[in-house]
């Protein structure tokens, strides 16, 4: 294509893109964590979907946490349009909306994004501005690799465009030329720009609409680069075998979880051999994660891994499988839900997820609690059957009848009334057991002081404990 | 040399400034004018207060056999006893030079530290020249002081090169941290008598007699220093009788002041007129151990009842129940009245260390130990190889380090363990290369045998051994592996590149 003639063909995207761009205003009302019965301050957003359908667009999924009212603008109409989600999927950034279609004049034109990646690449962004105008920027296409979501535990291949001249991580689309390779969803400032890729995208959207949408696969294990000869030689690998990435840790969830120990080294997957940093020669990325080999097949598929154990080859069949976020031990997040929790005598007790940690603000990993840590960073992928969350008394909200009590928080419970406690709603089974007793007793992990809560005033102190800090229902848990 | 920096200690929330003068010595030169009478007013203080100047190394606790900057200091003393000097331990710790000078007199005196007790901030110096006692007059120690009563502080501050004197009244007394080493908590007396950097070790004066050693100060306040009370003073003078300093001790008893809930106190059946602390838990080897279980609850020690805070009347005062074994030297006895199930108790419990095995305190005068082996530097897990992780080194430093500082006491279930090893630093060579992630992790075991002390980590590596050498370190999932053949065979050339003197110090080298 010519100079000219490329100009002529961005020019004409940039028309065909009014019809199929439209401007999200996101409307978000979520969950104070340390106060679960309150909704934090309703916060206005802006997004940018990209039409796959006559009316469902697509946009990132950390953009539509705790989103409670979204509208959409399209070009030409004034009024806005409300928009439903009708699939989110947090893993890859993804979520499918549903325009509603009697308010439009007319439908979108659906947009076919087409893998193409060719490094070094101009490519053109385009996005409707608040007020309906078609808006374009460019950057560079720099490369492909793994990226952990924002917004999830999961990595999944993004591609990198750098120089991008603003900001932009709210679903800009970006074209290779005529052809759209993906949406932006995240960037660090206007130097670097992930998009999810075009690939992801239409495996997701073949799927979106399904009345049970299955996921992606999850990785149900950890592995670090096995560069040390020593270890190779330890693990009686021959001199000659230089790839392989060694298992590190094997979760009870996700793919490989059943079939992977630690120590493996994992020489292939699907016949695509891994280097000593897990990384595999893709015929158009270059080298990416081992990941992607995992988290692109379909749930149930069979993955054949070869693997190097016990002095010896092996091979493996592994079921590729996902799971909730709410099965891991200590869930990763806890989008557009109200938190689970309990108060009782002024005791808040609540399920320990990384979104409760996280607001201890920046750095906050240094500065919570290292027990609480602890089970974050080495448990969170082991729930077992024992025990499914980690429940923790958060804080005492001070009252007569936890006087004594009032400077205890967060603590890991270990048995209420005597029943070990393997998630938040054991505590509401529990409160039943021993109808004798005169009080409930909570014990505690590590070396901590027993709750004590004497039962008889419990309800006259719960309803005070409601009124006087406004807690409209004083229990949230999931049965 | 380094000019030592007023250095901003945070501990519980408060921040101390050790309060020895270090900005004195670039004043001298503009200061030296002298009058030649001025102890008029200073009640013959001149003659019992001394100016401590010193010179102290610090150690390097990652790299230990490598020196640190030497640093200078002004601080203050006093004559006690049978030609003592007494003063505070931070002005003369890791010294390596202490000159003292009297107020008048040109003539410096070279003292050195007869003993030393860090967890109280005192040291007691001796001079080898005898005539630096020619007209000087001993302190008398006096009882504590009452609050609100007139004192007076005596040293050698920042602003001048004289000997100074500020007057106030005693403000609190109770029980705090010392932060010398940050860990350790006795009395303290709070004064407003102004005391700045270089009154730490002068003593503050009531009619005539000792009731404090000026030790620290607050920050970001006004006119809040304090002392060390006489009744901590007793207590090292009295430890050191013997010819050696040991220290103070406790019961080893975690305790939860719970009783102020009346369900509490009913659940673990105390009459609802007894006062008492409730045990949490009791430290590993203490004597207490096989006493006192979770759930007791302590009413009484020697004749002391103890109050639902967990506090004492002692000293006309309403202290902590530990100021009662405060009184006690290591190896004493306190009498304990507990309840157990609804029945009333008694045990006699014996003080002793009571150490956790993740040391808290902050530790000085003695070397660092260490192994260097195949350019791995192992060290144990101290509080000062953790504050090298700079000011904010509680937040900054590696989780499991953090997880065991702050929960040793519980996680720790070894009975043989002594403490924690830390692989501090890898001093970059090709039998290394590849094992970066394990640097400042803890070592778990190594060969399969568990590291429950320093020593045994130089028993594993002195052990030839054929094949690997595998180091699991707690909280990483995969271990280091060694080839033990090479790893002895780039010892030597290791020790020289890096030019380390030895590849071990164990303890009690120097």
């Amino acid at each position: 294509m010519t100079g000219i003639s490329a100009r002529a063909g961005e020019e004409q995207t940039r028309e065909a893109m009014k019809g199929s761009i439209v401007y999200l205003e996101i409307s978000s009302y979520g969950y104070d964590q340390i106060r679960p019965w309150k909704n934090t301050d309703v916060q206005q957003r802006g997004g940018v979907g990209c039409a796959t359908g006559a009316y469902q667009v697509i946009t990132p999924a950390w953009n539509l946490i705790d989103a409670k009212l979204i509208k959409a603008k399209v070009s030409g109409q004034n009024e806005y349009i409300p928009v439903k989600i009708k699939t989110i999927d947090y893993e890859i950034d993804l979520a499918l909306l549903e325009l509603e279609p009697n308010t439009m004049k007319k439908p979108l034109k659906p947009v076919r994004f087409a893998d193409k990646f060719q490094r070094g690449d101009k490519l053109n962004y385009y996005w409707l501005n608040p007020v309906g105008e078609m808006t374009t920027g460019q950057g560079y296409l720099d490369r492909a690799e793994l990226q952990h979501s924002t917004v999830s535990y999961a990595s999944f291949l993004n591609m990198i465009v750098t120089n991008t001249s603003q900001e932009t991580a709210t679903g800009q689309v970006f074209c290779d030329g005529t052809t759209p390779i993906g949406i932006s969803c995240w960037s660090e400032d206007d130097s670097k720009t992930g998009l999810i890729p075009a690939g992801i995208i239409n495996s997701f959207l073949a799927k979106a609409n399904d009345a049970n949408y299955p996921g992606v696969p999850a990785v149900g294990f950890a592995a670090e680069a096995l560069l040390d000869p020593a270890m190779r030689t330890y693990l009686k690998m021959p001199a000659t075998m230089k790839n392989g990435v060694q298992v590190t840790n094997v979760y009870n969830i996700g793919t490989g979880s059943e079939s992977l120990k630690a120590g493996d080294v994992i020489l292939s997957i699907d016949g695509k051999e891994l280097d000593a940093y897990g990384k595999f020669l893709h015929p158009a990325y270059d080298r990416i994660l081992f990941h992607h080999l995992i988290t692109s097949h379909k749930i149930g598929d069979d993955i054949v891994f070869d693997i190097w154990r016990d002095g010896g080859k092996q091979q493996l069949r592994v079921q590729a499988k996902n799971f909730d976020v709410g099965e891991m031990l200590v869930p990763y997040y806890e989008y557009g839900h109200q938190p689970e929790y309990v108060v009782t005598g002024g005791f808040v007790f609540q399920k320990l997820t990384r979104s409760y940690l996280a607001n201890w603000g920046k750095d906050w990993d240094g500065k919570v609690t290292p027990h609480l840590l602890y089970y974050l960073r080495d448990m969170a992928f082991k729930p077992t059957v024992q025990r499914k969350e980690i429940v923790i008394l958060s804080y005492c909200l001070p009252a007569q009848i936890n006087l004594g009590y009032t400077d205890l928080s967060q603590l890991v419970v270990g048995k209420f009334n005597g029943m070990p406690i393997s998630r938040i709603s054991d505590i509401v089974k529990a409160q039943k057991l021993n109808p004798g007793a005169k009080y409930d007793v909570v014990e505690f992990e590590l070396d901590n002081p027993t709750v004590v809560i004497p039962r008889q005033q419990l309800p006259q102190a719960d309803a005070m404990l409601a009124t006087s800090y406004g807690i409209r229902k004083l229990v949230n848990v999931n049965p | 040399m380094r000019m030592k920096n007023l250095e901003l200690r945070i501990e519980n929330s408060k921040s101390y400034l050790p309060i020895c003068n270090s900005k004195f010595l670039i004043f001298i030169c503009v200061l030296c004018v002298c009058s030649i009478c001025q102890a008029a007013g200073l009640e013959g203080m001149e003659k019992s207060v001394v100016m401590i100047r010193g010179a102290g190394q610090e150690f390097d606790f990652v790299t230990p056999w490598k020196p640190k900057a030497i640093v200078q200091g002004v601080g203050s003393g006093f004559i006690v006893g049978d030609n003592k000097i007494l003063t505070n331990a931070h002005n003369v710790s890791n010294n390596k030079y202490i000159e003292l000078q009297k107020e008048g007199v040109a003539k410096r005196y070279l003292a050195k530290v007869a003993f030393i007790g860090h967890d109280c901030d005192l040291a007691l110096l001796a001079v080898e020249d005898k005539s630096f006692f020619d007209d000087t007059k001993s302190l008398e120690l006096a009882e504590l002081p009452g609050v609100n009563t007139a004192v007076e502080t005596y040293g050698f501050p920042m602003g001048g090169r004289r000997i100074s004197v500020t007057k106030g009244i005693v403000s609190r007394i109770q029980v705090d941290t010392y932060s010398h080493t940050g860990a350790d908590s006795h009395l303290v007396i709070q004064t407003d008598a102004a005391i700045n950097p270089g009154n730490s070790g002068g003593p503050v004066i009531q009619d005539g007699k000792v009731v404090g050693v000026a030790f620290q100060g607050l920050r970001q306040a006004d006119n809040i220093g304090y002392m060390i009370p006489t009744t901590v003073i007793r207590h090292f003078l009295a430890d050191i009788n013997d010819g050696k300093y040991d220290g103070f001790g406790s019961l080893g008893v975690m305790l939860y002041p719970g009783l102020h809930n009346p369900a509490y106190k009913d659940y673990l059946n105390v009459p609802s007129d007894q006062q008492g602390i409730v045990v949490i838990e009791t430290i590993m080897h203490s004597s207490v151990e096989s006493i006192l279980k979770p759930g007791d609850v302590l009413t009484q020690i020697d004749q002391y009842a103890i109050d639902n805070d967990g506090r004492v009347e002692i000293y006309g005062l309403k202290l902590d129940m530990s100021e009662v074994v405060e009184t006690k030297q290591i190896g004493q006895t306190v009498e304990l009245a507990y309840y157990r199930d609804g029945k009333p108790m008694k045990a006699t419990a014996t003080v002793a260390l009571n150490r956790p095995v993740l040391e808290f305190a902050r530790q000085y005068d003695i070397a660092p130990r260490y192994v260097c082996f195949a350019g791995f530097v192992f060290v144990p897990a101290t509080r000062n190889y953790l504050e090298t992780w700079g000011p904010e080194w509680g937040k900054d430093m590696p989780f499991y380090l953090r997880y065991l500082f702050r929960n040793s006491m519980q996680l720790n279930t070894d009975r043989e363990r002594k403490e924690y090893v830390v692989l501090s630093e890898i001093m970059p060579d090709e039998i290394n290369a590849y094992a970066e992630e394990f640097k400042s992790q803890v070592v778990a075991s190594i060969n399969g045998t568990t590291i429950e002390g320093f020593e045994d980590v130089w028993k594993a590596f002195d052990k030839p051994s054929e094949g690997f050498y595998t180091i699991m370190f707690m909280g990483v999932d995969r271990p280091l592996v060694l080839d033990a053949k090479e790893a002895h065979t780039r010892q030597t050339a290791i020790l020289e590149k890096y030019d380390i003197p030895q590849q071990t110090r164990l303890e009690g080298q120097q």
